[in-house]
């Protein structure tokens, strides 16, 4: 009895004065009325504003059947890794329907997703809920990587040559002033042969020309994405606030399990429609691992001697060295990584209904180019065949350019962006983390 | 016809022959009923079985054909013996007799198990049915009265002759919408004189009236411009149709194929013989002054669906509100305003979806950041315009959410306010629209105006309640206000109607049908529907127009005893004004005379013979069913003495129960063995007389298996199974003159679909009886 006078007096914020009625007398006949106070606040109304211009974006971005849900929530039902409270995907898309961009942000739901597609392989109508979950990731991207107009560029096919020729003017650059066009051959330094007869691509640009573009290309993105995160933390905790859940103190405290989850891809474990794709992606992650490390190193073995005023060690390294013990398994992880990931697409494209969004591809595209072009310049060099090594040298630097570059705007960013969310996820209780 | 002369002809096979005992069966009819021919063969239904009554029928002058064999619902064709010159009587041994009597023994009523089975054991095995193995006393006890009961009925039965009249075929279809546009036009390419009224000065309706039209074509997904247009051209042109633009029916006589419609027009009136009508008045919206509630009236941008789509028509797609005139570009739509709601209307219109949906298109389609929220209870978009549903639906601009808006207000500016509650968003929300579009519902044109609520109406009319004195006690009754027929029928100048005012009958049985043999409706006016359902609504009602009067042309009747050549015969020297009859006649057939007597309209019968059972004379009976056929049905059954054997008569309804029998015998279902059942053509035909008669001749009690009857009734004639329970409640007082149990007499609602049913339903009813002890009249 106490509990329908609560539901009547919710109801009759601002309805007919009858029920008001109703319910006062009702509330005086009843003794324990006083609970009706005692009661949680009354839930107000959210006001939303739906916004049909983002409802294009959306679909532009990869969500093209976003629209077709009819809220049945199969997909929420078939999704592993939702947590059972307010389960993602179904609210997403209703919420993409509507248009309402700052619920679908700022709600760290859109990275908990994995993108396994269960949802997507079993979804009755076609609306494809993996997809634009990816898409609204994108958007994700768009508004906290700033400036927003990269990855509106990045997604973008018919910017693709504009995008490119970035990283690629800045090398042509970088070689015209401080390398060769026309590199010749190991030559003789200071009375010593330097691998002579041998291709050596510092001669094509050497190692400080290569540190100053990258290491500043790459100082930029981590400000980039540290802004990024700055401001996509604090977004998340506002709306987490306007849901009237605040949650107080940083994150850094759950980075540790949340890295460990990563670093297991546990969640990726629980995909059942994709299942392979955990494999994938982790070749493809430890790739990156250990090519950069390989970096690492080479850069220690490099410019660390300089520190007590030794003599760095030059590129090419001997084909046994400790360089070359992270960068051959990188390589060949990356490569196999990569493989798989496409054949992956190629394999589920039925079941999803395509091949996934452009976003995806070119992503894809510059990591197949990166570790073909990276193995190549390697076998290329050792075959000493100039006129193919230098080429596919500066298409693999380019390549790598463009990783850098565009990293927070790019596919690249979810990375950061998923690790951000899950931490969120942890410190606000959403999602404690997976089995 | 020419001098009576039975022929008896029993099958022995379908495990007949090996159950019964069939030479008991052939002396019955030889010894008792003196019958000349009598043959029983193996397999009647083959070519020699046919012949062999045909050369009978031929050579030696049979014209009652008694085939006890089979249900009549089988074999129709080959015991199909021309109705106008011979009688033709199924007695249905297999279904109702040997294959519902061949159930395990476990399941037989008590008397049963302890009966002599054993006696009978002697009989020959049959290879055919192994399942029936001996003659079954109880079970020969059953076809023999089964088959006396036949013999009965055919020599009661004459061949009907049929009332054949003068017809006019031209179908009258009122109402010029986008169903009587359609209902007229394909009558005449069908052949048929048409007259089409319209009231309004213009032919088209609704249709005319709107700025886009649902899709009407496969894939149906877009909306498309008007194109009544073609129609009402296509209609002018045509020579059979005769176009009566601002007229009124202000009268309509007679009967179908001789109705007089008078039509006035511009003052003037002129009667038209016509032979039937379709009515296709359509609908109105539901006045939105009664949803105040909604804001509607107090808030200038809150308008109906009805008026949404003049703004649309008036701006060509763009929408200016009406506080300011700014265009709408966020225009918010409420579903089911006023509908599925106990206060305003209880049922779903079925169209505003759809309405809703083309709506939101104009509004998104007038600007790019336009955009429509659709606010529902459920999306309902029937059959194919679920495409439609999808289509719309997959269109950025229009954003759909279920949930109940808990208030609405407007901010000062004219913008509307909405907060919604359980909505699919996961919370309850606040929206502001430029314009709130409340989806009004569908209020049939046969509502009269001034009937508040639909739910507040008068059983049947509506109407005012009369009481009239009668000699036979008061008879209160409502007499229906006129408003689209004005006929001049005993029974009120309108049709009745089932629900909220709609003029329909049984609307998976019967569609198109009403309750006045003749007149049929289609579109809007008997169920909400879009005006491409209207359309094809009219085509159907069109061909129930033709085959009524072409049906009338040869005396016959139409559905649901399509073709039934016989007719109620009233005896008028001992009738005496009681009205029963006009009364209880279910079609309003009867009209009544100065002095009250009965008149006849025999073409707007459906020969269901309520009217017989109704007489308390007994004056009304068809030439081959009346009530002496069916007393005298009921005396030839044999009433032994022994308590052991009690007779218990079921009056089967030949449209359920009849067949509900059939299926409870095709999957040998063991039923009771102590009924007999008499085929009715439906209980509202039961006679009272026959219960005093048959209970005082040792009959232990009266089973009535029919139709359900009321909200959901499965009557084929509407009000025959409701008619014969109302008599029921009059039976206590003959039972109690005799001293019996009332509880003797009693009547079950039965679908086709409970057949399994049966087993309990009458051996309860039969325990019951047990209870009561024996008859005391056995044996007098």
């Amino acid at each position: 009895m106490a509990d329908e006078t609560v539901e009547k007096t919710e109801d009759t914020a601002g309805a007919g004065e009858e029920i008001t009625e109703t319910a006062a007398s009702e509330a005086e006949a009843v003794p324990v009325a006083s609970e009706a106070e005692a009661a949680p606040a009354v839930r107000e109304a959210v006001a939303i504003t739906p916004d049909v211009g983002f409802v294009k974006e959306l679909i532009s971005s990869g969500g093209a059947d976003l629209k077709k849900c009819y809220q049945c929530a199969t997909c929420s039902v078939a999704c592993n890794l939702t947590p059972d409270a307010s389960p993602f995907p179904r609210k997403e898309m209703m919420w993409a329907q509507w248009g309402l961009k700052d619920k679908l942000m700022g709600n760290p739901d859109i990275w908990l997703c994995h993108q396994c597609n269960d949802c997507t392989a079993q979804c009755p109508r076609g609306a494809k809920p993996g997809t634009v979950m990816n898409a609204v990731a994108k958007m994700t991207i768009s508004r906290f990587s700033k400036p927003g107009f990269l990855t509106k560029g990045v997604g973008n096919p018919s910017a693709l040559i504009l995008m490119m020729a970035l990283p690629i003017a800045i090398l042509a650059v970088a070689i015209g002033i401080f390398g060769s066009y026309s590199p010749t051959r190991g030559e003789m330094v200071d009375g010593k042969l330097q691998h002579a007869g041998d291709i050596v691509y510092g001669q094509f640009l050497g190692h400080w020309p290569i540190v100053g573009v990258f290491t500043s290309f790459f100082v930029l993105s981590i400000i980039v994405f540290a802004l990024g995160i700055r401001s996509y933390w604090g977004a998340l905790k506002a709306h987490a606030a306007d849901e009237g859940q605040p949650i107080a103190g940083s994150g850094f405290g759950k980075l540790g399990p949340v890295i460990g989850e990563i670093f297991t891809h546990k969640r990726f474990g629980k995909c059942d429609e994709t299942e392979d794709r955990k494999t994938s992606h982790m070749f493809i992650f430890y790739a990156f691992g250990l090519l950069f490390l390989a970096t690492i190193v080479s850069t220690l073995l490099t410019d660390g001697p300089l520190l007590w005023g030794g003599e760095g060690v030059l590129s090419p390294y001997p084909t046994i060295s400790v360089v070359k013990l992270f960068a051959y398994p990188g390589a060949a992880a990356g490569l196999i990584g990569i493989g798989l990931i496409t054949i992956n697409r190629f394999k589920h494209q039925e079941k999803l209904g395509g091949l996934g969004s452009y976003f995806d591809w070119l992503l894809i595209s510059v990591i197949i180019v990166l570790m073909v072009t990276g193995i190549g310049s390697v076998a290329f060099r050792l075959a000493n065949i100039g006129a193919l090594a230098f080429p596919t040298y500066f298409v693999h630097l380019s390549a790598v350019l463009f990783l850098f570059i565009y990293a927070p705007f790019s596919k690249m960013a979810h990375m950061v962006y998923r690790t951000v969310a899950l931490t969120f996820a942890r410190v606000s209780g959403r999602d404690l983390g997976v089995d | 016809m020419a001098d009576p002369k039975l022929g008896v002809y029993i099958c022995s096979d379908c495990g007949i022959g090996g159950a019964l005992d069939i030479e008991a069966l052939e002396n019955i009819a030889k010894n008792q009923y003196r019958v000349e021919n009598v043959q029983s063969v193996p397999f009647l239904c083959s070519q020699e079985g046919t012949q062999m009554i045909k050369d009978e029928i031929n050579n030696q002058g049979v014209n009652k054909i008694v085939i006890a064999a089979c249900s009549p619902r089988v074999h129709y064709d080959e015991f199909d013996f021309d109705p106008s010159k011979y009688v033709t009587e199924r007695v249905n041994l297999r279904e109702h007799v040997v294959w519902s009597q061949m159930g395990g023994a476990e399941e037989a009523p008590e008397a049963a198990a302890e009966a002599p089975a054993a006696a009978a054991a002697a009989a020959a095995p049959v290879e055919a049915e192994p399942a029936a193995p001996a003659v079954n006393e109880f079970t020969q006890e059953m076809a023999e009265d089964h088959l006396r009961m036949g013999i009965v009925r055919a020599q009661k039965s004459e061949p009907p002759e049929p009332a054949i009249m003068d017809v006019e075929k031209t179908v009258l279809v009122i109402g010029g919408g986008a169903t009587g546009l359609n209902t007229a036009l394909e009558s005449a390419k069908a052949g048929y004189k048409v007259i089409l009224t319209e009231k309004e000065a213009e032919l088209g309706g609704w249709a005319r009236k709107m700025y886009k039209i649902l899709p009407d074509k496969a894939p149906f997904e877009d909306v498309k411009a008007p194109n009544i247009d073609e129609k009402i051209a296509a209609v002018q042109a045509h020579e059979n149709i005769t176009v009566l633009t601002g007229a009124n029916i202000d009268r309509i006589e007679g009967m179908p194929g001789q109705y007089d419609a008078t039509i006035s027009q511009n003052g003037s009136a002129n009667t038209h013989r016509i032979g039937s009508v379709v009515l296709a008045i359509g609908w109105k919206p539901y006045d939105a002054k009664k949803l105040d509630n909604l804001g509607y009236g107090e808030f200038k941008n809150v308008v109906t669906n009805v008026e949404m789509e003049s703004m649309a028509v008036a701006g060509s797609g763009s929408i200016a509100r009406p506080s300011d005139g700014k265009q709408a570009k966020r225009v918010a739509f409420l579903q089911c305003a006023g509908q599925r709601d106990p206060e305003h209307l209880p049922y779903c219109s079925s169209v505003c979806c759809m309405t809703s949906l083309k709506q939101a298109l104009y509004v998104t389609e007038s600007d790019a950041d336009a955009n429509a929220f659709i606010i529902y209870k459920d999306m309902r978009t029937p059959g194919l315009y679920e495409n439609f549903y999808k289509a719309a639906q997959n269109n950025p601009g229009v954003m759909l959410t279920k949930g109940e808006v808990t208030s609405i207000t407007e901010d000062g500016t004219g913008n509307i306010v909405l907060e919604i509650d359980n909505t699919i968003l996961g919370e309850k929300v606040r929206v502001e629209a430029d314009m709130l579009v409340l989806a009004t519902g569908m209020v049939t044109n046969m509502l009269p105006e001034g009937v508040e609520k639909v739910t507040d109406m008068t059983p049947e009319y509506i109407g005012q309640w009369k009481e009239t004195e009668t000699q036979d006690g008061i008879i209160k009754e409502v007499i229906a206000d006129p408003v689209a027929l004005n006929l001049a029928y005993r029974q009120g100048p309108e049709l009745p109607y089932l629900k909220y005012g709609f003029p329909d009958s049984h609307f998976v049985c019967f569609p198109y049908e009403t309750r006045r043999t003749g007149i049929y409706t289609a579109g809007a006016v008997r169920a909400p529907m879009t005006a491409l359902q209207s359309a094809n609504d009219g085509v159907g009602a069109a061909l129930k127009a033709i085959q009524s009067v072409e049906l009338a042309a040869q005396g016959k009747a139409v559905h649901p005893r399509s073709g039934d050549e016989s007719f109620p015969e009233i005896n008028f020297t001992n009738c005496t004004q009681c009205r029963r009859c006009t009364v209880e006649c279910p079609f309003g057939v009867l009209d009544e005379e100065e002095n009250g007597t009965p008149k006849t309209n025999t073409s707007r019968c459906r020969r269901c013979g309520t009217c017989m059972g109704a007489c308390p004379q007994r004056i009304i009976s068809f030439k081959n069913y009346s009530v002496g056929m069916i007393a005298d049905q009921m005396k030839a059954i044999k009433v032994p003495e022994e308590d052991s054997k009690p007779r218990i008569i079921a009056l089967i309804c030949e449209n359920d129960a009849y067949p509900a029998l059939d299926i409870a015998g095709l999957n040998r279902i063991k039923t009771n063995p102590f009924y007999r059942f008499i085929t009715m053509r439906c209980l509202g035909g039961t006679n009272l007389v026959w219960i005093a008669d048959a209970l005082s001749a040792g009959i232990e009690g009266f089973l009535l298996i029919g139709c359900r009857f009321d909200d959901d009734y499965q009557c084929h004639f509407i009000k025959g199974s409701k008619a014969a329970n109302e008599r029921l409640g009059k039976v206590q007082e003959t039972l109690s003159r005799l001293m019996l149990e009332s509880e003797r007499v009693q009547q079950v609602q039965l679908a086709m679909n409970e057949w399994d049913q049966l087993p309990k339903i009458m051996n309860d009813f039969a325990d019951q009886l047990k209870e009561f002890g024996p008859n005391p009249f056995k044996g007098f």
